[in-house]
């Protein structure tokens, strides 16, 4: 017979682990409408820069910039990986470590090494279990990423390109797609993609930019300012992905504590009634006894 | 004929200005820039530096510090997009000083110990110029 003590403990453990995750799941609440706040505001630089590189690459016509071209051979590439600094966010990391595995692979398949920037101690960590040197390491932004913080990253990838050191650059992070759902992807950094700089030819008119210095010197200091904001939407998304999961496996975990409370607190009841069947019997039992002498 | 522009100031983090003006100056490379209503199309790099805009028939002026970044004219509208800007009103210039003061010490260890990163030394030159800027804005119109 199950111990009263013992399953009255268990029900108290249980109880105080679902106030802690209900906790987490109300804090992450509140942190998603911040996070989200903050892809918003970073929203109107991100559509004016497009629309400026879409202008500049109309007046520099089959523009070359060390960016922009594609390299023959693919030796080396960097990954750039976003993770969280804090567990307890369901799939959030794995997914993100599995597309980076990934990429590592294929690269080796094609002939080519990858080294990998590390952003959150979950990517750190695990790369220190299997082995790998990140060329970078960066922890504490998934809070409250900064453009100072992408730029930074940024640095790691732009000049090598133009130098050749590297022959392609992406970024693996969660998208947010809605605050219960975010999807792993990865992107392309580096080189630029065409269809960026490529405006499909619209009909009429088109206003004639005046460009000072020139054409080419205005491209050549917005084209790694456009991968600086590629990189500062993903961390930023990262951010709000990373609340967003975690809200959803905090949910979870507090539903599922709410369902073991109910089973042990069923089964501490049965176990109570059994052993007050249990003394009855006894008394009963030995009332009869005494009669019968 | 259009009387005003419209103004926006957008750093990467958020919008730090946006507002019907009548006149903005903007620090270039080359100088500075003044733009009024019906200016032709044009996109050029900004300067750190201070950048103004006037309004209410010119009466109303305001200042920001600027660090640089681009500047697009399109049909009276004027997009700055600045690496970082703030009104002049917001500049702490007490906190600029500090900064400035701790990035000068870095640099000079920095010279004495190169530790081969050279875009650290140029990264710190950057944010230098950035707390020169907000302490030259922020001292003359605070």
């Amino acid at each position: 017979m199950p111990n009263l003590r013992d399953i009255k403990r268990r029900i108290s453990s249980v109880q105080s682990t679902r106030q802690i995750t209900r906790t987490m799941e109300m804090v992450a609440t509140a942190k998603i409408k911040k996070a989200q706040e903050r892809i918003e505001s970073a929203r109107p630089y991100a559509l004016s820069m497009m629309e400026v590189l879409g202008n500049v690459a109309r007046y520099v016509q089959g523009a070359t910039h060390p960016l922009l071209e594609e390299h023959a051979e693919r030796r080396r590439i960097a990954i750039i990986t976003l993770t969280s600094d804090r567990g307890l966010c369901g799939a959030f990391n794995a997914n993100i470590l599995r597309l980076t595995e990934g990429l590592v692979k294929q690269a080796a398949q094609d002939g080519a090494e990858a080294e990998i920037i590390a952003v959150g101690k979950k990517a750190t960590s695990y790369l220190k279990y299997r082995g790998v040197t990140p060329v970078a390491e960066y922890r504490d932004i998934s809070d409250k990423p900064t453009f100072a913080h992408a730029r930074a990253i940024a640095a790691h990838v732009i000049p090598a390109y133009a130098e050749g050191r590297l022959d392609a650059a992406y970024v693996v992070f969660n998208r947010f797609k809605n605050v219960a759902e975010q999807k792993a992807e990865v992107h392309q950094l580096l080189p630029i993609e065409r269809r960026v700089v490529q405006e499909e030819e619209t009909p009429g008119p088109k206003p004639e930019y005046l460009f000072e210095p020139s054409p080419a010197a205005v491209l050549e200091k917005l084209l790694p300012m456009y991968v600086e904001t590629l990189i500062y939407r993903a961390l930023l998304e990262s951010a709000a992905s990373e609340q967003g999961a975690r809200r959803v496996a905090m949910k979870s975990a507090t539903d599922n504590a709410g369902e073991i409370i109910t089973t042990l607190t069923r089964s501490y009841n049965r176990a109570r009634q059994a052993s007050i069947t249990n003394e009855i019997a006894e008394i009963v039992g030995g009332a009869a006894a005494l009669e019968e002498s | 004929m259009a009387k005003t522009l419209l103004c926006e100031i957008v750093t990467p983090e958020r919008i730090v200005y946006r507002n019907e003006v009548e006149m903005v100056v903007a620090p270039t490379p080359d100088g500075e820039i003044g733009i009024l209503p019906l200016h032709a199309p044009l996109v050029t790099l900004l300067a750190p530096g201070e950048l103004r805009v006037r309004y209410n028939e010119g009466k109303d002026v305001e200042w920001f510090a600027v660090a640089g970044g681009y500047l697009q004219v399109h049909e009276d509208k004027v997009i700055v997009l600045a690496d970082d800007a703030v009104p002049s009103s917001q500049i702490d210039v007490e906190r600029a000083r500090q900064a400035k003061t701790l990035i000068e010490q870095r640099m000079a260890e920095l010279k004495e110990q190169p530790s081969g990163e050279a875009d650290t030394v140029e990264s710190c030159i950057a944010d230098l110029e950035w707390c020169e800027v907000q302490i030259r804005v922020g001292e003359r119109r605070g």
